[in-house]
């Protein structure tokens, strides 16, 4: 396949590209759902293809295929070039890209165990014994979910700067739902895992601590209140703080909607963005589900500090937006497939932690509003007005936890919330291994936080 | 952009396969698509994309076990490591008490109006020209712009092969458009969208995509905190789409008849005043949603939905009809990765006998919704859920652009509290219908 790479990459530059990229996608997976005592469904599948990106007269050209010959991967190239060209006199944004050191490298993530020597009567074995721990907890538990994925990315970079770079990744998620029930009232609580890894992951779930901790909390949600509505000081948790710095915050600082004029700190650069409690960071490096050595322009990864201190310091980039900007590229550009051209993304994202224990930050709060759990977030950045939506919540009052709240969202303006960061704690987690959308785009990130404070945040709610 | 790739000798290779492995019940679903998009990023035109996409997708019972497998590689070897996999996987699941069997073939009428030549034709540079169109008119209501967008259009074939004796082919045509411009004023930001779909490129008024979306994000400049309390709101067309989506996923599939939403337990029952009907039609002639047969090779129908505010029936596939004992109503969903969910098509409501205008000159203090996400937690019915874009209503008129204003409450309190429905609303993609809805009471949490 890398020789086919190449020769595409020297026909698009003999065509005329002043850049030209072959990328070749690979993901194979294998997926089990366990519903209620029941591993109903197995499942598994092959994506495969390789994109095709060029830049010709100054503007991108992107055309990918499924069916690997060597005819249908010239197809591509030409429709990438044909792209390119039927844009050539029309007004938008100038291709460009920076100039990097060519990498030439193989990278296979080790693993203890290969998920595929592990045989499917195994591993369903496996998720009933999670699933169990989660159906024998209560009465009041209705219904349980399992699901397991295991799988393999390869991608290979082959590009006209000389970058020729294969990685190839394996990862592994469980996920545990549970809804839970009292006459017309029905809850639900779940819990995930997921990393980089082999099969090992799944030897070192605790069920009980894992489902259980599902089941648990769909169960206590029944007896939970309507949050209270209005501004209020709230405490969040490290995977609040997780959702928080990645919707609220971290796609506002990816390169290409900066200079695509989406994003509130585009003018920002040097200034303070937050309290001088806050350092945000992403870290591509760090083994987490957001993990990779290369990102999929073939850039080799390092550890980015956005925010230090309250001042933003820096932007993640692609080779695009770097040129654009000004920036140096830091391996943050990634692609679902070979379907898509790699655009920005953020990897494992993280507030840095600070000195302050969890009793710290809540003894001074009269009232507030303590968040636990993400359900879901999301962010218009161009307005910088986000929202996060949690699973469960409790009251403060006089620095302790009281009522438990449910069905809890909140929400604000970003660089309003974070110039009103009051605490930081010590603890940092990062624990939200999930896929992030953007632009119809779906990437393996993680993101987490340690608990913190803010001041002045709406929470809506019933009451 | 249509070539013909043969999907009938993988399907058939893979059932073949299949024929001889003993299973209970199989099905292989092959499907090729076309794409061409052109992305807007920033101050125009960004990139232009092509896409040629293939997969076969294998499902095989055995013992009431499922087993499912996918590949994007139509090769012979590939095609072989699907069909194993399948097979292993289906001997490796537990039995399913649920699961009764896959449909039969039955023969649908046909639909027309689903292909459109000037898509399958269309080239990249026709397709620039078209969005750049629909930026220049969002320039010229007001120069200066930062721009989110794009538009894409593309062309499927399918062919579904059943072990039960259905083998059907469906070919369709798409096109979608959308465009956010982004205004700025020291730091105040005046930003919106607007968007289009259909079956043919003649239904897309790009110049009135660009035009709205720049009218729309400049309205937004100016916006305000409002403070917390009960009000009535209005939904426009859009906002109804999500607020009327919610109910429709919570009555679709496994998951209504498995008692797992909040509108499980309502079948046959009033959730909302009599004004309120809903029907789904999957057969209108040339409508985005409309196809023949569903992703089960069962013929597409008009169902209603909700009659005099009463919820009349589920959405079904095969699988959650059996649980229900009924007959599938042809809401079977599918790509070629193999699961089959169900889901509605073209969703209409019916109009009422109010207006937009009547509804907000009679409203003395509230709030107009124009965009927000009204999905609720499916299990529970509860929401909370911010106000994108929408207006202060005050002495009947529409005033400031809200911030930060979320929306709370029980969903079905909201169905309850239908108020109004307007006569005139938005179609989209000829299938879809939406009217205004006023709600007369809702949970405001602001400044």
């Amino acid at each position: 396949m890398k020789d086919l790479l190449e020769e595409i990459v020297d026909e698009g530059l003999k065509a005329g590209a002043s850049f030209c990229e072959a990328r070749f996608f690979e993901e194979r997976g294998n997926r089990i759902s366990v519903e209620n005592g029941v591993a109903k469904a197995l499942g598994f599948g092959i994506v495969r293809g390789v994109g095709v990106r060029v830049i010709v007269d100054g503007r991108w050209g992107f055309a990918s295929t499924n069916v690997l010959t060597r005819r249908s991967l010239k197809e591509a190239l030409a429709d990438a070039i044909g792209a390119a060209k039927s844009l050539a006199k029309r007004r938008g944004e100038e291709a460009e890209i920076i100039d990097v050191k060519p990498a030439v490298d193989t990278v296979h993530h080790k693993v203890r165990v290969n998920p595929e020597d592990v045989s499917p009567e195994e591993k369903v074995k496996a998720m009933l014994e999670i699933e169990k721990a989660a159906r024998v907890f209560s009465e009041r538990v209705k219904d349980t979910f399992v699901s397991y994925r295991d799988v393999s990315t390869k991608v290979i970079v082959c590009n006209s700067l000389g970058t020729l770079v294969e990685e190839t990744t394996p990862r592994i998620h469980v996920h545990c739902t549970v809804i839970s029930k009292r006459g017309g009232n029905m809850q639900v609580g779940f819990e995930s895992i997921g990393n980089v890894s082999g099969y090992e992951l799944v030897e070192r779930i605790h069920p009980e601590e894992f489902s259980g901790r599902a089941a648990e909390k769909a169960v206590r949600l029944l007896d939970a209140n309507p949050p209270p509505r209005g501004i209020y000081t709230v405490v969040t948790d490290p995977k609040v703080g997780g959702l928080f710095v990645h919707e609220a915050f971290g796609h506002n600082c990816e390169g290409d909607l900066v200079f695509g004029g989406q994003s509130i700190v585009s003018d920002k650069m040097g200034k303070r963005v937050a309290s001088d409690m806050v350092s945000i960071i992403d870290d591509p490096t760090q083994l987490r589900n957001g993990h990779y050595v290369y990102d999929h322009e073939g850039v080799r990864a390092k550890k980015h500090i956005i925010v230090k201190d309250g001042v933003l310091v820096s932007f993640l980039h692609s080779l695009e937006s770097a040129a654009k900007m000004g920036g140096e590229p830091q391996g943050s550009a990634r692609a679902q497939s070979h379907h898509y051209p790699p655009i920005v993304r953020m990897s494992n994202t993280y507030f840095a932690p600070g000195d302050m224990t969890l009793e710290e930050i809540l003894e001074d709060i009269k009232l507030g509003v303590y968040l636990s759990g993400s359900q879901y977030g999301y962010v218009e950045t161009q307005k910088g007005q986000f929202t996060c939506k949690v699973e469960q919540a409790w009251l403060i009052e006089k620095g302790e936890l009281t009522v438990h709240l449910r069905d809890v969202a909140i929400n604000g303006s970003t660089l309003e919330a974070l110039k009103n960061v009051t605490a930081v704690g010590k603890d940092l987690k990062i624990e939200m291994p999930g896929i992030c959308g953007k632009s119809g785009q779906g990437i393996y990130v993680d993101a987490g936080a340690p608990h913190m404070r803010f001041e002045g945040i709406v929470v809506g709610g019933r009451k | 952009m249509a070539e013909r790739i043969d999907l009938a000798t993988p399907a058939e290779k893979a059932a073949r396969l299949l024929s001889a492995m003993n299973m209970d019940f199989f099905d292989v679903y092959v499907v090729y698509s076309r794409s061409l998009s052109i992305g807007v990023l920033g101050r125009g035109i960004r990139d232009a994309k092509s896409r040629i996409d293939l997969g076969l997708g294998v499902r095989a019972y055995k013992n009431r076990g499922l087993g499912v497998a996918f590949s994007q590689s139509l090769e012979p070897e590939d095609v072989e490591e699907t069909v194993d996999r399948a097979v292993s996987f289906a001997r490796a699941a537990q039995p399913d008490p649920y699961f009764k069997g896959i449909p039969g073939p039955s023969k649908a009428e046909d639909v027309p109006g689903l292909c459109d030549k000037e898509i399958i034709c269309l080239t990249l540079e026709e397709a620039g020209e078209l969005v750049k169109r629909m930026i220049d008119a969002a320039e010229e209501v007001r120069h200066g712009a930062m721009y989110r967008g794009g538009m894409t259009v593309g062309y499927s074939r399918s062919y579904l092969l059943t072990s039960t004796g259905i083998s059907v082919e469906m070919e369709k045509t798409s096109v979608s458009a959308f465009i956010e411009p982004t205004y700025r004023r020291g730091d105040d930001v005046g930003s919106s969208y607007e968007y289009d779909y259909a079956v043919s490129l003649a239904e897309i008024d790009f110049e009135a995509i660009g035009r709205k979306a720049a009218e729309k994000a400049l309205e937004q400049f100016g916006s305000r905190r409002v403070k917390s309390g009960a009000l009535p709101i209005i939904l426009t067309p859009d906002s109804t789409s999500s607020f009327i989506s919610g109910l429709m996923l919570a009555i679709s599939g496994e998951s209504a008849v498995k008692k797992r939403t909040f509108a499980s337990r309502f079948l046959g029952k009033q959730i909302a005043p009599q004004i309120l009907e809903i029907v789904d039609d999957g057969t209108i002639p040339g409508a985005i949603a409309s196809s023949p047969y569903d992703g089960e090779g069962v013929p597409r129908r008009l169902t209603k939905v909700v009659g005099e505010g009463r919820i009349l029936t589920f959405l079904h596939n095969s699988y959650s009809a059996g649980i229900a004992g009924v007959e599938t109503t042809g809401h079977a969903r599918r790509d070629y990765r193999g699961y089959v969910g169900a889901g509605p098509t073209n969703v209409r409501v019916k109009p009422g006998d109010s207006s937009l205008e009547e509804m907000i000159s009679e409203t003395r203090k509230g709030v107009l919704v124009t965009n927000a996400s009204l999905i609720p937690n499916m299990v529970s019915g509860e929401f909370s859920s911010t106000i994108d874009e929408g207006f202060l209503i005050e002495g009947g008129e529409k005033k400031h652009p809200v911030k930060n204003l979320m929306v709370g409450g029980q969903i079905l309190e909201m169905y309850r509290n239908i108020e109004l429905i307007s006569k005139e609303g938005r179609t989209i993609g000829k299938g879809f219908f939406f009217p205004s809805i006023k709600i007369s009471r809702v949970k405001l949490a602001g400044g």
